[in-house]
């Protein structure tokens, strides 16, 4: 068995004072609330505020998916409802498109108009709890029209509504994917930033190594990833879109994958503090000791959860939630156990939330900030982890940064070689895995778990659904609106589409309508998939 | 296998199935093992793979699935029998709960390789079937 971090570097058997002997604490640790906030961000930790222990959704109709959030809130979800976008809402097409009818609900919630969202709100407040959507880049603007549109319907207050909708244009190239290319998402991320910034929405946009890690990356890749993606991100915020970085600052969170290599995962969560709060005062010359706190909120990590003997998963998933919650996060939503076969079941959904609770209430945890401090073995790690970023980092920066990189496939490549050779450490025996190779048993023994899934018509019947709602809005209106979309279209990068995406949305426009017609105004094919026309004529 | 020195498969991620990671895995494993890879990428609707596997003369279509969209895969299949190309196998691998996998083998999937298959089995499998 190989004793390596998960990014290859040597372990040895015992740390002493030796090994952190050039740490200073001041300088590089900082008490709980202080710079560089290694420690965390709150002198008394979770004493003031527990994280948010969520659970993500998203399966079937918006009703359907209503129902689980329901059931999840008397699961004792209350501090934040997550949502997960389905695949015809990542590309997006409308569940009604030819490709749409057999996929339609699989894996996520359709969110394809306005009228899906107030279906999925309904009997939840838009206030009082955190509300997170998932999916793509592509669709963060119309999900934010979404949420503008539905505080408006119902009389809220649109600054009383906190949480995230938006995501950073990067999913695609990291197995999330969306159809659009990746200058059509930069310039729709930057105009629902620069909406939600301008207005002072309490709105974050989730700038994301998850997805990254979750496809393959190992730990120090992960951090040089998203600090890469924060710099860059907030880079054309800043300077072409004249935003104040002290207001931007307040913009991105960050979801870290964490898996079982305990330690490592801690000390992942607390360099990446350290490394954001130096990249605000030191690059960005923040003003504000908020802008210095990264949002961070952790995902307990589906890559390790295994399709054999899945119940092995719940003890992963506890190992993995004590780390997150050591290491210091605002929010944690858990892999459930059935994660390598299905979505999650309401068994499932109820021992993930009840493993947070478990942790947060009956281990002592939330008592004491940052426990592990001072630990010579933790605060090796994470010097170690952030020493290695600042490489990779220095490394994709070489490359002109973020989007250079990634256009240049260089990050894919780290990505898919990362990955490659976790096969092979699992395969020569390197990394052990309980239930794959060691102590194995025969399939047969295994224990068969309920699977959640969808019965077959139900993707037919939501396409069904879109088909003939479509023909019932007020035809007139949503063509004024889209002639109007497709006009600012044609003005340029910098001209921002948020208001006449909320415009459409409120009258009904579709998802697949609204970026099909944002798509024809930049030359693109109508659809991504190029098998159906544009239904609007702009003549 | 006699009809040429390698073996040609089609490798592909189905409908909008966005999961590409586990295929290029796959990829790299058969290339290794000295097969011709012929690697669709994402959003590659079941007649694309169908014509794809026609141009490229393939002997076996392997799908990558980690999206729940088995209809997809049941699509191929009937239009990879319409098109009289039954001789090619296909295999799948991903994510794909054991119900799943009987009705898949049911309606003409040759074999479902599960999370964390070794490559000797995946390799040993197709080398078997040429």
């Amino acid at each position: 068995m190989k004793r390596e971090t998960d990014y290859g570097h040597p372990i040895k058997s015992v740390y002493t004072p030796k090994d952190i002997e050039n740490l200073d604490y001041e300088r590089d640790l900082g008490d709980p609330g202080s710079y560089p906030y290694t420690r965390g961000y709150y002198p008394d930790g979770y004493r003031s505020r527990v994280w948010t222990r969520r659970m993500t959704a998203g399966l079937g109709s918006s009703r359907q998916t209503n129902e689980v959030l329901k059931r999840y809130r008397e699961m004792g979800q209350k501090g934040g409802m997550l949502v997960i976008c389905d695949r015809t809402n990542a590309m997006p097409i409308d569940p009604d498109h030819p490709i749409g009818k057999r996929e339609a609900g699989l894996l996520g919630w359709p969110g394809a108009s306005l009228l899906e969202f107030e279906e999925l709100m309904e009997d939840i407040p838009l206030t009082g709890q955190s509300i997170t959507l998932l999916g793509s880049c592509t669709m963060s603007s119309i999900r934010l029209a979404y949420v503008v549109a539905l505080a408006e319907k119902r009389g809220v207050n649109l600054h009383e509504v906190h949480g995230s909708v938006t995501e950073y244009p990067f999913c695609s190239t990291f197995g999330q994917t969306d159809a659009q290319p990746l200058d059509l998402n930069i310039k729709l991320w930057l105009d629902s930033s620069e909406y939600i910034v301008r207005n002072k929405i309490h709105m974050r946009s989730g700038i994301l190594s998850q997805h990254f890690q979750e496809s393959g990356g190992n730990n120090a890749q992960a951090l040089a990833v998203e600090m890469a993606m924060l710099k860059d991100l907030c880079s054309l915020l800043v300077n072409e879109r004249d935003l104040d970085f002290d207001d931007v600052a307040f913009l991105p969170y960050e979801l870290v994958s964490v898996g079982s290599r305990f330690f490592e995962e801690i000390a992942k969560i607390r360099a990446l503090r350290r490394m954001w709060a130096r990249l605000a005062k030191e690059t960005f010359k923040a003003k504000k000791t908020k802008s210095c706190q990264l949002l961070i909120s952790v995902h307990t990590s589906g890559r390790t959860m295994t399709y054999q003997q899945p119940l092995n998963n719940i003890a992963r998933c506890a190992i993995q939630t004590l780390a997150g919650a050591i290491a210091g996060c605002t929010a944690i939503d858990n892999a459930c156990f059935d994660n390598a076969h299905a979505e999650p079941s309401p068994l499932a959904a109820r021992m993930s939330l009840n493993t947070q609770h478990i942790v947060s209430d009956e281990t002592g945890v939330t008592d004491v900030a940052d426990p592990l401090a001072g630990s010579y073995f933790v605060e090796y790690l994470t010097n170690k982890v952030e020493e290695e970023a600042y490489k990779i980092w220095s490394k994709i920066e070489e490359q002109g940064g973020m989007i250079a990189a990634v256009q240049k496939g260089f990050i894919q490549e780290m990505m898919r070689e990362s990955a490659q050779e976790k096969h092979k450490e699992v395969e020569r025996g390197d990394r052990l895995i309980v239930g794959v190779n060691e102590l194995v048993i025969p399939p047969e023994e295994d224990f068969q778990i309920p699977i959640q899934e969808l019965k077959a018509g139900d993707s037919e019947g939501i396409a069904r659904r879109m088909q003939e709602w479509k023909k019932t809005r007020n035809i007139p209106l949503v063509e004024v609106k889209m002639a109007k979309l497709y006009g600012d279209a044609r003005k340029g990068d910098r001209y921002n589409l948020m208001p006449s995406i909320i415009e459409a949305v409120k009258a009904y426009a579709t998802a697949g309508e609204i970026l099909g017609v944002i798509r024809k105004a930049r030359g693109l094919s109508y659809d991504p998939l190029g098998m159906i026309d544009c239904p609007f004529d702009f003549r | 296998m006699g009809k040429r020195e390698k073996i040609k498969v089609l490798v592909s991620v189905i409908g909008l199935d966005g999961h590409s990671i586990g295929a290029e895995v796959v990829c790299r494993i058969l290339m290794d093992a000295g097969m011709e890879v012929v690697y669709l990428g994402i959003y590659q609707t079941p007649e694309m793979i169908v014509q794809a596997a026609i141009q490229e003369d393939v002997d076996v279509i392997g799908i990558s699935s980690h999206a729940s969209n088995y209809d997809q895969i049941v699509h191929l299949l009937g239009l990879l029998k319409k098109n009289n190309l039954e001789d090619i196998s296909v295999i799948c691998g991903g994510t794909i709960p054991q119900h799943q996998m009987e009705d898949l083998k049911k309606k003409g999937v040759s074999e479902v390789f599960l999370p964390q298959s070794t490559s000797e089995s995946i390799v040993n499998y197709i080398v078997s079937r040429c």
